[in-house]
């Protein structure tokens, strides 16, 4: 478990810790006063995770707020000596790709000649896709050329990973190396 | 008095990321609101009730002929004497302790004097609806995140802004060093200026603009209606003097309506924009 | 990048080319603007004034398609006007070398070029060797012959009036730019280039790099801080995903994948022709067989050659144009897609689409349903009736529901721990890749066929249950001993004989069996390394912050100067000492045997100014894009001769008369990549809601368009209808000859999310590198007329 689990006030000393807020802290708001809004504060009881944003290589620390339900707020992470504390606007923004409406929850598969998607099991899909990479794995694979053991299967590619972690890309190359594939590419190309 | 504390915007440190917008609507909860293409990389003309901060784009060619991309983070200025609160018959809109300029919401009527005397055109009306179908509104505005301050946080746009082009501090600092940035600057934007207009009694936003603020829209010197001044200093004490309270709402929204509403040829004088 | 984001602070002067970090890396500026209070100062070439030049001390425009043109006339003005950093030239490059009469350059061409196979005979390029086959030199850099000679002959013709002729920087600006960028050439002066896809993403891609880093050479700007050629990768992990692999032609850590080829039919024979003799990369054989020990376990023997009979061997190349290609004509029944959106983002993207229903199945794993998974649909322009692809949908964690590293552009590996459980049923890639490869390897259980060798020799261990072990999977990357199951401390400690397994050498030492998996490491505030940070994650290799360190100190190891010192030998400690882990032998004395070279991973041990290995020649030299307004004025080659033009209607090709414009894509700040993660979000939606085109006042006015008009781009592979962004900041570029029009457009959009247009990239060419095969999108012809 990552060391930094905040509570809120562990949170407030630690955004403190950056020069410029520790200006206000120090000069006097005084952190007990409570507003006179019935509203509690938005981060009052969240739980705090550490995360590094998903989009450009920059590598920025973002700091993740969540209570029981959901993602409440995202912002920079203060002990990340690349940004600071600092976001851009992508990065500020990465509540939503929690909370969007258009996020994917179910595994949804499309036969032959269909109009539309159907919702189906993660197991179908699962069985499926291996059912499928075997077919044309098996109808395919090329094991000699010209005398050369070559163990290939040049009819199946892999696209994609850049958003991936490093255990998984990890993991990814060995799969696909392993079914013998060769068509292996991602975003670095393009 | 307690210190006071401003928000300090060094336009020419910004390079136009828009994470202030974003942060503010991620801190408040603020629906996004798609806008028609404006033209240029700016999202709304103006801020809304829903959207309390904009970045303004404007390209422009500077007295040397060189182009200027300039950017400006453009929210509520929180005024020292606010038109808004001075013409809010509700006494809807008031000033925290930190001087930052505020609306109860639960009490705002909706009449809509703020935003037609905001010299600045930054406080906005927000339309709702109730069970049975009836519209009210609200007006809605930024808030310099008070709730963030009041647990000794500073602004959401400010906590986010990478470049250094936003802080927040106590206002004579600020002032100060606004007034040695734009020394610093002069060189390359010879207009460069401090805003913060006295006509308002100055406000809780500084500006170092890198240009004269008509430039990016802003009125060259605003101030407080007279009308606001004649009602809120004179008029609605006397009458507070005179009637109770209830008459009073009915009387303040009688007298506003014939001084503020300048649609129909009400007060036109230096409180507004220039900047449409 | 060879120095790191928090490195850019210590720069003189940063030279912006071929990127626009204000908007595609923002948090960048952070740091160059610490540099600017510093005293330093940014230099913008762009052809469009973006939110980067508006923070630049200097701007300079730059036709798209033009960088070796500007960079070559740079290299002329520091040669001519002798602002290079002598000694560094000297010992730490191959400028001393002596090249073979058999090397010449005459009119666009190298010697040795074969017109029948577009290629070059390399070994025309070599250098005259010793009888130990060591690389003459002439250190006093006088010898005609020298490689220092050849070049400042080869750019001499770079001078600033044909630089701006062909660039259409106007000379000032031109002159400006090398004034102010070549001042770093001084001892204790250090400048950066920071460059993206604005370089790569042309038919001369590499050398554009190179050529950047020729002139780093020149100035001595590269291993000392505020310095280096400094890549700005666009994804949070395409540093990681590119170490490990997911590019055909490598094996993690850079290890080039074998062929079919007789000289790669067994290990041995591999490892023999693929290992130098000199260089870090002689190591390569201990890296080779600890990869295969970790892919393939207990079943990597010595008697089986460490099962490398089971990795596939092609026998061309597979990048991305060519997949498409293959795809096009029927050649790939599947295709998995994690979170790539080529139908948005690919070149020639109406084509790519189309190929796509030559597909059997399709497994897209993803956050969202982007134009590609739904390419059958009638939204996407197609007939679902007739398109025969199954398409399987999983529904992927995001970043912050799962745990994992990620590797960002300065090489810091950081972790990311999980904030919350995923949404609705999506699913860590890490489970979806280890349930696929469990249920595979399931099917071929009981069988003996040549297909099913390999995948059941694949040793495949990462704990019980569903969701694999990620402390497994990451010690097995570290490495460990086979016998003591010990994690080694780094890739010196790694093994030829089987003995020890590693998943990626270039990261071995992340994960010691002494303390924790660095990549977890979170201390900034201990500032061991003072800026380089070097208690904050991990970098590869060994923790290096700043690569080629070495070069940062003088022959005798002293720092060229104090406030750019990064090491330093330590006579007393008999060992390089400093703020950073040395890039060198650690007690390598600069009296030993190679004590002077800095470049440890070349097998010369210094840097190339001349680099007889790439496709496209030795030296960068300017050739026009595929699709250009202008003859090439520098020679009667229009186009870089070694590029493979793919024929077929899958590549039309446009000509200046009906297509006059100069074309260029780009990013904005509020979105990223094809726009499927930011435009299924709101908040960046509002920000950038519709597609547009950058086009200049003058051009709107020659075709009578208005700001906001609808108005239709078109190129030889199709068009797109978006809103006219009338600016300043885009102006007619005067070449040899005339006016030409620039226009640019952001490649973001497409039509499912919230903030939907049409997309770019269905007008660029399906044309690559001649050296990487990476897609020309950056210069290409259209005409623009109202909608």
């Amino acid at each position: 478990m990552v060391e930094i689990n905040l509570n809120r006030r562990q949170f407030l000393k630690l955004t403190g810790a950056t020069a410029a807020t520790l200006a206000v802290v120090e000069l006097g708001f005084n952190e007990k006063e409570v507003h006179a809004s019935t509203k509690e504060f938005k981060i009052a009881k969240t739980t705090v995770t550490p995360t590094i944003c998903c989009y450009c290589g920059v590598g920025c620390g973002i700091l993740v707020h969540t209570n029981d339900e959901t993602v409440v707020y995202t912002e920079g992470d203060p002990d990340n000596p690349i940004n600071e504390g600092k976001l851009c606007s992508k990065g500020t923004t990465l509540r939503q790709l929690y909370t969007s409406e258009k996020r994917l929850t179910k595994p949804l598969y499309r036969a032959p000649g269909s109009e539309k998607w159907e919702e189906k099991s993660w197991d179908w899909m699962y069985d499926t896709i291996a059912k499928r990479v075997k077919e044309t794995r098996d109808k395919t694979f090329v094991h000699k050329e010209n005398g050369i053991t070559v163990n290939k299967t040049e009819t199946i590619a892999s696209l994609g990973g850049a958003a991936l972690d490093n255990e998984e890309t990890y993991l990814l190359a060995k799969l696909m190396r392993g079914l013998g594939v060769t068509y292996i590419e991602h975003q670095a190309r393009i | 008095m307690a210190t006071k504390y401003v928000k300090y915007v060094d336009v020419t440190k910004c390079d136009g990321c828009r994470a202030c917008m974003v942060a503010c609507k991620n801190w408040n909860d603020l629906p996004a609101e798609p806008q028609d293409f404006l033209g240029s990389m700016q999202s709304h003309a103006n801020v809304t009730a829903d959207t309390w901060n904009v970045l303004t784009f404007v390209e422009h060619e500077n007295s040397k002929g060189n182009l200027d991309y300039l950017f400006r983070h453009s929210s509520c200025f929180h005024c020292t004497d606010a038109a808004c609160e001075k013409v809010c018959p509700e006494n809807a809109i008031s000033y925290t302790d930190k001087g930052m300029v505020v609306v109860d919401q639960e009490v705002c009527v909706g009449c809509g004097y703020c935003e037609q005397n905001c010299p600045f055109d930054v406080i906005h009306l927000k339309t709702y609806k109730d069970e049975n179908g009836k519209e009210y509104r609200k007006a809605h505005k930024c808030t310099m995140c008070t709730d963030r301050l009041d647990e000794g946080l500073q602004p959401a746009c400010v906590t986010t802004c990478h470049t250094g082009a936003m802080e927040f501090g106590e206002k004579d600092e600020i002032i100060s060093k606004a007034e040695k940035r734009v020394k610093e600057i002069k060189e390359r934007y010879p207009n460069a200026q401090v805003y913060n207009p006295q006509g308002v009694g100055g406000t809780h936003t500084i500006y170092v603009l890198a240009e004269k603020p008509s430039v990016y829209g802003l009125p060259e010197n605003p101030k407080v209606p007279t009308s606001a001044v004649l009602w809120k200093d004179y008029a609605q004490p006397i009458g507070k003097a005179m009637v109770g309270g209830v008459a009073m709402a009915l009387a303040g929204a009688f007298v506003a309506n014939k001084f503020f509403d300048k649609k129909n040829g009400g007060q036109e004088e230096d409180g507004g924009g220039n900047h449409e | 990048m060879t120095n790191h984001w928090n490195d850019l602070q210590h720069t003189d002067v940063a030279m912006i080319i071929g990127a626009n970090p204000a908007e595609n890396h923002p948090i960048s500026f952070r740091w160059l603007l610490k540099a600017r209070e510093r005293g330093g100062k940014i230099i913008s070439v762009d052809p469009r004034f973006t939110r980067s030049s508006a923070q630049a001390d200097l701007y300079s425009p730059l036709r798209s398609g033009t960088d070796i043109a500007f960079i070559g006339g740079m290299i002329n003005y520091t040669l001519q006007n002798n602002l290079f950093h002598k000694e560094y030239v000297a010992k730490y490059t191959n400028a001393s070398f002596i090249v073979k009469k058999s090397f010449k350059f005459d009119d666009g061409l190298f010697s040795g070029f074969d017109e029948a196979t577009s290629s070059y005979d390399k070994t025309q390029w070599a250098f005259e060797t010793d009888k130990d086959g060591k690389p003459l030199r002439d250190e006093k850099l006088e010898n005609p012959r020298s490689v220092f000679q050849l070049m400042k002959k080869h750019y001499s013709r770079y001078d600033a009036e044909t630089v701006s002729t062909v660039t259409g920087s106007p000379k000032e600006d031109f002159l400006k730019v090398c004034e102010l960028f070549c001042s770093t050439g001084k001892a204790g002066k250090a400048g950066t280039i920071m460059y993206a896809m604005g370089t790569t993403q042309h038919t001369v891609g590499t050398q554009n790099v190179r050529s950047y880093a020729m002139l780093q050479l020149l100035l001595g700007n590269i291993g000392l801080p505020g310095g280096g050629v400094n890549a700005l990768r666009g994804e949070s992990n395409v540093q990681g995903s590119t170490d490990f692999a997911l590019l055909w032609g490598d094996l993690p850590g850079y290890i080039g994948a074998p062929k079919a080829i007789p000289e790669h039919a067994t290990l041995e024979a591999f490892l023999e022709k693929e290992t130098p003799k000199a260089g870090y990369w002689s190591n390569k054989p201990k890296f080779v067989v600890s990869l295969l020990k970790a892919w393939y376990g207990p079943n990597a023997t010595k008697d089986n050659e460490f099962a490398y009979q089971m990795l596939p061997k092609g026998n061309k190349n597979y990048s991305h144009i060519s997949l498409f290609n293959a795809m096009y004509k029927g050649e790939l029944e599947g295709t998995f897609l994690f979170g790539q959106n080529p139908v948005v983002g690919g070149p020639n993207a109406g084509k790519e689409k189309e190929s796509l229903s030559n597909l059997k199945w399709m497994v897209a794993v993803d956050l969202w349903e982007t134009e590609t998974s739904s390419f059958w649909q009638k939204e996407a322009g197609s007939d679902p009736s007739t398109i025969a692809t199954e398409v399987f949908l999983l529904p992927a964690s995001s970043s912050f529901e799962k745990e994992g590293s990620v590797t960002n552009s300065s090489r810091w590996m950081q972790y990311r721990w999980k904030a919350i459980d995923s949404r609705g049923e999506a699913k860590a890639d890490l489970e979806i890749i280890h349930i696929l490869a469990t249920k595979i390897k399931e099917l071929y259980k009981n069988e003996s066929t040549p297909a099913a060798q390999p995948i059941k020799a694949l040793h495949w261990e990462y704990g019980h249950g569903d969701h694999p072990d990620i402390d497994i999977v990451c010690k097995e990357i570290n490495g460990y001993d086979y016998k003591t199951g010990k994690q080694v401390p780094g890739f010196g400690a790694l093994m030829d004989d089987g003995s020890t397994c590693s998943g990626n050498w270039i990261y071995s030492g992340f994960y010691p069996e002494e303390g924790n998996n660095r990549s977890k490491s979170r201390d900034s505030k201990n500032t061991d390394g003072g800026t380089n940070f070097l208690n904050w994650s991990y970098a590869w290799p060994a923790n290096r912050r700043i690569l080629y360190n070495r070069a940062s100190a003088d022959p005798s190891g002293k720092p060229w100067s104090e406030e750019r010192a990064v090491i330093n030998w330590d006579a007393s400690q008999k060992k390089w000492v400093g703020n950073d882990i040395p890039d060198f032998v650690p007690t390598k004395a600069p009296t030993d045997e190679g004590g002077t070279n800095p470049f440890i991973m070349l097998g010369d041990g210094v840097a190339g100014m001349f680099v007889p290995t790439l496709n496209d020649g030795p030296f960068p030299e300017h050739y026009e894009p595929f699709e250009s307004p202008v003859p090439n004025v520098f020679s009667s080659v229009e186009m870089n001769p070694t590029v493979k033009v793919w024929d077929g209607d899958f590549n039309k090709k446009g000509n200046y008369k009906d297509f006059p414009i100069v074309a260029t894509t780009y990013r904005v700040s509020e979105h990223w990549q094809s726009g499927s993660m930011t435009r299924n979000q709101e908040w960046l939606s509002e920000l950038v809601a519709h597609m547009y085109v950058e086009i200049s006042e003058e051009l709107a006015k020659e075709k009578g368009i208005k700001n906001k008009d609808k108005i239709v781009v078109s190129s030889a592979r199709g068009d797109v209808t978006a809103y006219a962004m009338v600016t300043k900041r885009f102006k007619p570029y005067k070449l040899n000859g005339g006016t030409i029009h620039h226009i640019g457009m952001p490649w973001h959009f497409g039509y499912k999310g919230y903030a939907t247009g049409d997309t770019a990239n269905r007008l660029t060419p399906h044309i690559g590198d001649a050296n990487t095969m990476i897609p020309e999108y950056k210069a290409f012809l259209c005409n623009v007329r109202r909608a």
